[in-house]
């Protein structure tokens, strides 16, 4: 059994009346590389300070490795952190945040050389205050932190979203090199998916403050199908299908986005392979979907 | 972490000791020019002379103390600059300690590292706290070595604001407004509303001590003597007055704010002067000088008192403070 790196349950979060995230279960094992996905507002960046120890959870719990990031001062050491718009402070210069991050980290986990030669190999100046250096320079300054941590778990809260395309690509091939290197197991947040689908092999989804699927992505795309055949009544059993995700009717036909639990009467039915685009966007459009998280884990 | 706190805060760090040196080459030469016209006029040497004698009697050291006064009573509002110097402190270095990570979400790089938020914002206000605390200590000298020859010719280190910049009350103060901009900062999460909030907060705090409280830390002394005697109570002890005024024979209040002295040369002329009190309705004599007043020895209690009150709440504040640390994400 694989060492499981985030471990929630019936975690949830609450801001005056209304919960920002609300039961979320799930079990990042360690070595992935997951997507957390989601509209805004739908609970991602609560999800993530909840995980890294900024925010106290108030129902459920949240491990890391099997510690409370909130109480464990050696959870901390496990974990890196980019949090949003890859916050630095801008009169620093990258070798100060690099000295920062030696005196702010126990001597046995920072490395000073990894934040260092990663900075030297993309040709970053660190005797430049960090706020004079472009956005997508920034952000790899703040990856630069976060590896020379050396976590287990890496948590990235939208790191590109602010970035142009080519800053977003290099920023996301430099973090597929060193998760390569290091074997960390990341979370990484974004709204676009198709800054994840080719990288992630883990899916977390996220839909008004609820867990609406999570799972390894091969699973979740083999365990989904798109059916398409003669007109059928809404509601009405499919054998070999577990649920209907979503539905779209013309007036003869009828196409399904479905979650299989056997096969599928293949006269009946032409049965397509689905995206990993095709799933999420179906989950979010799906009507009350919310009230029936599925945990395909 | 004291590394990180002194590359952040060195730059507010150095524009304090600009600051600090400006006010020095203003009051340096204005308290040196000071203490040497009150040495030269010769009123040192009247005013050592009278001592701390409770009455005196003849012209005392009035004359020479007049001309002095109206030289330099004036330059007094130049403690002024003293009494603001703790909420200055306040809002640059106590209200953009949190509120300035927050509001550039730099929070979540910092307490995402090794250190618990609790040892973070301990350190830092240890150190901005103890270089507060350099600074009153020295202003406080400075402000007592500069207000020296004033406090003697009368003013005494009892009055409003006087009171306020010399002894362990600024340390006090100081403390308190670091905690106090750290507090509004955990609070508004941006610096201007919590610059703002800890102004407000400030002079209320101080303004309700200080008028409301204060009187009242010790009861007051009274003192009674007849108009008719041969001296006068003596106006350089620096006691604090509350009150005072002249009350007849029967006890009764007639003038208040007033002191009088009608003692003569001549018997029939203190007389003469007591008669015409009776005369002007004042009521039956005799007439007695009374002021209700703290003693000017009862200065450092007072100093510790008001420091005291100030230093709890600054601990007060810190523990709120660390208490809302933890609550943001």
């Amino acid at each position: 059994m694989t060492e499981v790196a985030l471990h929630a349950e019936g975690l949830g979060k609450r801001y005056g009346r209304s919960w920002a995230l609300q039961d979320c279960s799930l079990a990042l094992p360690a070595g992935r590389i997951a997507a957390l996905v989601g509209p805004n507002g739908a609970g991602k960046s609560t999800l993530l300070h909840l995980a890294v120890g900024l925010l106290q959870p108030d129902a459920g719990r949240v491990r890391v490795f099997g510690r409370d990031p909130r109480h464990d001062r050696d959870a901390l050491a496990d974990l890196g952190f980019v949090a949003q718009d890859t916050p630095l402070y801008p009169d620093f210069t990258a070798a100060e945040l690099i000295t920062m991050g030696g005196r702010l980290n126990r001597r046995g986990v920072w490395d000073d050389a990894i934040a260092r030669d990663r900075l030297t190999r993309l040709g970053i100046p660190s005797d430049k205050p960090v706020g004079k250096l472009s956005g997508g320079q920034r952000a790899q300054v703040a990856l630069a932190l976060a590896l020379a941590k050396r976590p287990r778990l890496l948590l990235l809260d939208e790191p590109v979203a602010a970035l142009d395309p080519l800053a977003r690509h290099e920023f996301m091939q430099a973090l597929m090199g060193a998760v390569g290197e290091y074997g960390t197991t990341v979370l990484l947040s974004s709204h676009l998916l198709a800054d994840l689908e080719r990288v992630c092999d883990h899916l977390v989804l996220l839909h008004t403050s609820h867990v609406q699927l999570t799972g390894p992505v091969e699973e979740l795309l083999a365990g989904h199908r798109r059916l398409i055949g003669p007109r059928i009544a809404d509601g009405a059993a499919v054998p070999g299908v577990a649920s209907v995700i979503r539905a779209s009717h013309t007036e003869r036909q009828s196409t399904l986005l479905v979650r299989t639990e056997g096969p599928v009467d293949q006269d009946h039915w032409a049965v397509h392979e689905v995206t990993l685009e095709d799933l999420v966007l179906a989950h979010l459009g799906a009507p009350g979907a919310a009230d029936r998280p599925e945990v395909a884990a | 972490m004291i590394w990180l706190t002194w590359r952040q805060h060195r730059k507010q760090a150095l524009w304090t000791a600009v600051a600090l040196a400006v006010l020095a080459a203003v009051l340096v030469p204005t308290g040196l020019s000071m203490r040497s016209s009150f040495e030269d006029s010769g009123l040192g040497a009247c005013l050592r002379a009278l001592g701390h004698s409770r009455f005196v009697g003849g012209e005392g050291c009035e004359a020479l103390s007049q001309r002095f006064g109206n030289q330099y009573d004036s330059t007094a509002f130049l403690a002024i600059l003293f009494v603001l110097l703790p909420i200055v402190l306040g809002l640059f270095l106590g209200a953009p300690l949190v509120a300035k990570e927050v509001e550039n979400g730099t929070h979540r790089l910092v307490w995402t590292q090794g250190i618990s938020r609790r040892r973070w914002i301990l350190t830092k206000f240890g150190l901005v706290g103890a270089v507060a605390l350099v600074l009153s200590v020295g202003y406080a000298l400075g402000a007592a070595w500069w207000l020296r020859p004033l406090d003697a010719n009368g003013l005494g280190r009892f009055r409003y604001l006087i009171f306020d910049v010399q002894g362990v009350a600024p340390i006090g103060y100081t403390l308190f407004a670091v905690a106090l901009g750290i507090l509004a900062g955990t609070l508004t999460r941006r610096v201007l509303p919590a610059m703002g909030l800890s102004l407000i907060a400030f002079i209320a705090v101080r303004a309700l001590v200080e008028l409301l409280a204060r009187p009242s830390f010790l009861a007051p002394e009274t003192l009674s003597y007849r108009i008719d005697g041969q001296g006068m109570a003596n106006r350089f002890t620096g006691d604090w007055v509350y009150q005072e005024g002249v009350r007849n024979g029967a006890g009764t209040l007639v003038l208040p704010d007033a002191r009088v002295g009608c003692g003569g040369d001549t018997g029939a002329e203190t007389a003469r002067c007591v008669e015409r009190f009776v005369q002007d309705g004042f009521g039956p004599a005799p007439f007695s000088n009374w002021q209700e007043y703290q003693p000017a020895d009862r200065f450092w209690t007072f100093q510790a008192i008001e420091s005291g009150i100030f230093l709890a709440l600054t601990a007060l504040l810190l523990a709120l403070a660390i208490r809302r640390v933890r609550r943001i994400s």
